[in-house]
């Protein structure tokens, strides 16, 4: 085991030794692609740090006179704060709930017996199969008629419904061989230690996966937060900058700051969890060894 | 430490009857082997004693309560999983602590008895990998220890070697038995492999079909199988077996074989029957010998010739069909030498056309 260990240590601190032309060819190939895909982030990051005049006169890869004038901007002459504050809460809520009542769903429906069982996979599965936009009148005349309009409980309750994460879950117990419940019963947990003690963090992975799924779609929505959020103080990142543009007038540096803040917060969550997810790729082929 | 019993125990799925009626009674501090093929109902039976199967009727007792519709954790019996199930987001000590982690029990005293199993497993140095980092064999360790931190009454254990490489494999029976000279705990062990239940119990349970075929020490087996399914199912290679009919004769039975070769029996008893009957004979191959064609009962040809060092196995082509013979490792054989076998009638074993064994020959 060691050894092993060693050895691929060792083999990958080793610089590549090959430049096949093939493989020159693919690294460059690979790098246009790069490029192409980062250039419009690039340079929405660049005009957000220009003036409006560099804008329109400049055509450079670096700012000649970098100014954070838009942020400031954005920062203090919106509600860009108080959106953030509004995003962030919604969205935390929607990922730890969502995650974690999918996770029991999948959980119950796969692993316990009880009447009706089938009926209520058999509704996720179909609930899975209706499109979220038709439902989305209903869901406002329900909101409405709760007096939740313009609350984070108002944004966030229809948003809790994610059939699909239900069904990653229940596939993946599924698949566990049954000796992992048995040994666990054998061992003396009850239910809900077999739940959050071997179930959910056996399948750390699939947890870590879903929870950033959750969170990037939550903090990207639009449509339903726009609809429930009429009132500025409520609005989400995502709602809330699409006001900007009417409120600046053609500002490109405010704009794109503003798009720049807006999505930071997911660019992060890829950035910091993509070492968990090959973690936690690991940990899930670690199951089956 | 606990007996084990079982009454009248019906396991069904459905409308398939998968253990029917059995009863077993293990002695307190015994090692017993469920032994039989695969699908016999080996582990049903092991998983019923355990809890995780329900039983259909009859009683099972655990050191003497009744046990039937009680909690597997309640059961104070510990099981050891074929695929080991290890758990694995945890370390080796957490996954051997894990029962008494569910339980409360406080960290310090976890850190003792894990530390003691640890020991007695030689696990201590691999405390803090994760199951993904082990060999099988060390696998197989901590689910043994996983099942001793909780000291349980009754150990099961279900195919726990039929995982492992052949080497490996004698090396864990090894020490599967000194574990168990060592605590002396009750041990049930399922296997398929009769090497490995001849080696390591004091008492083999012959399953077939849902029923206990025999039980006994594995030299009862061996020597005094009940029917030909124990007969064929322990030994290896196996016994052969030869069709016959017998006929009374003075002081016993006269057996012919097929082709007309005749061997007298002498049995302790033998059931009353009319003009002949149709058995087959079985016979070990230790208990035959080789001589010159002509010499013996049966004539055949070699076809294979298998050296194994301390002994030596001949295959032989006869008009009965092929019979095995074991022979000292000074005998030099090819394959197409003609040779004359010599069965040695007191060894030799009848069972008739229902499976069931004739008593043994008196010895001559
Ligand atoms: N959950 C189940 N449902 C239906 N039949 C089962 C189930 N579990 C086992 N069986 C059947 O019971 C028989 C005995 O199985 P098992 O105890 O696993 O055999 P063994 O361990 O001796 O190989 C098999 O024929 C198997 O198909
Ligand atoms: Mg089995």
């Amino acid at each position: 085991m060691t050894t092993v260990a060693t050895r691929s240590a060792t083999e990958m601190s080793r610089p590549a030794r090959r430049f096949g032309i093939g493989r020159i060819l693919l690294t460059l190939l690979t790098l246009i692609a790069a490029a192409i895909w980062f250039l419009p982030i690039y340079w929405a990051i660049v005009t957000s740090l220009r003036s409006d005049a560099d804008t329109v006169r400049e055509f450079t890869l670096l700012p000649s006179s970098p100014t954070i004038s838009g942020y400031i901007y954005g920062i203090t002459n919106s509600q860009l704060p108080v959106w953030y504050l509004n995003s962030t809460i919604t969205s935390v809520v929607i990922t730890v709930v969502a995650v974690l009542v999918s996770a029991m769903t999948g959980y119950a429906i796969s692993q316990l017996r009880f009447p009706g069982r089938n009926l209520l996979w058999w509704t996720i599965l179909a609930s899975f199969m209706i499109p979220v936009p038709a439902l989305i009148v209903n869901h406002f005349v329900i909101i409405a008629d709760v007096k939740l309009l313009n609350t984070h409980a108002g944004i966030i309750l229809p948003m809790l419904l994610t059939p699909v994460t239900v069904i990653v879950y229940k596939g993946f117990f599924d698949g566990l061989p049954r000796e992992y419940r048995e040994a666990a019963v054998m061992d003396g947990a009850n239910p809900y230690q077999l739940f959050y003690r071997v179930f959910l963090p056996m399948n750390w992975g699939v947890t870590t996966a879903m929870a950033i799924i959750t969170f990037i779609g939550a903090w990207n929505s639009f449509l339903w937060p726009f609809l429930v959020a009429q009132n500025v103080q409520m609005m989400t990142v995502a709602v809330g900058i699409t006001t900007v543009q009417d409120a600046f007038g053609v500002a490109y540096g405010r704009v794109l700051a503003g798009a720049v803040m807006a999505s930071l917060p997911v660019a992060l969550a890829y950035l910091l969890f993509q070492r968990r997810v090959t973690q936690a790729i690991a940990l899930s082929a670690g199951i089956k060894g | 430490m606990a007996s084990v019993e079982l009454q009248s125990i019906t396991k069904r799925y459905g409308s398939v009857e998968v253990i029917r009626g059995l009863n077993l009674s293990v002695d307190d501090g015994s090692f017993t082997a469920l032994l039989g093929p695969s699908g016999c109902g080996k582990s049903t039976l092991l998983r019923m004693i355990a809890g995780l199967e329900e039983v259909s009727d009859g009683r099972a007792l655990i050191g003497g309560v009744d046990v039937t519709h009680e909690q597997p954790a309640k059961r104070r019996v510990a099981m050891v999983f074929q695929s080991y199930a290890l758990y694995p987001h945890l370390t080796v000590a957490q996954n051997i602590c894990f029962s008494l982690s569910l339980a409360g029990v406080a960290k310090s005293i976890q850190k003792e008895k894990g530390g003691r199993v640890a020991k007695l497993l030689q696990l201590e140095p691999l405390m803090d990998r994760r199951p993904a980092e082990l060999s099988g064999g060390q696998r197989q360790r901590v689910a043994i220890g996983r099942a001793l931190v909780r000291d349980p009454e009754v150990f099961l254990f279900d195919e726990p070697l039929s995982n492992l490489d052949a080497l490996l494999r004698v090396q864990m029976r090894l020490e599967l038995a000194k574990l168990h000279n060592d605590l002396g705990t009750t041990m049930i062990y399922v296997t398929h492999d009769q090497v490995e239940a001849m080696t390591l119990a004091d008492k083999i349970v012959v399953l077939d079909g849902g029923v206990i075929s025999q039980m006994g020490s594995p030299l009862d087996l061996y020597n005094h199988p009940a029917n030909r399914f124990v007969a064929s199912f322990i030994g290896s290679p196996g016994m052969n077996f030869l069709a016959a009919t017998v006929a009374h004769a003075a002081d016993g039975l006269q057996a012919t074989f097929d082709g007309g070769a005749s061997l007298r029996l002498t049995p302790r008893a033998a059931p009353h029957f009319d003009g002949t009957q149709k058995v087959e004979i079985g016979i070990r191959p230790e208990h035959v010998t080789l001589s010159d064609p002509g010499a013996g009962q049966i004539d055949g040809v070699a076809t294979v010739f298998e050296q194994l060092g301390n002994t030596s196995y001949v295959y032989v082509d006869t008009a009965l069909g092929q019979i095995i013979v074991e022979t000292d490792q000074s005998v030099r054989l090819h394959p197409g030498d003609r040779l004359g076998l010599t069965l040695d009638p007191s060894r030799a074993h009848v069972f008739e056309a229902s499976g069931k064994a004739w008593a043994e020959q008196r010895p001559q």
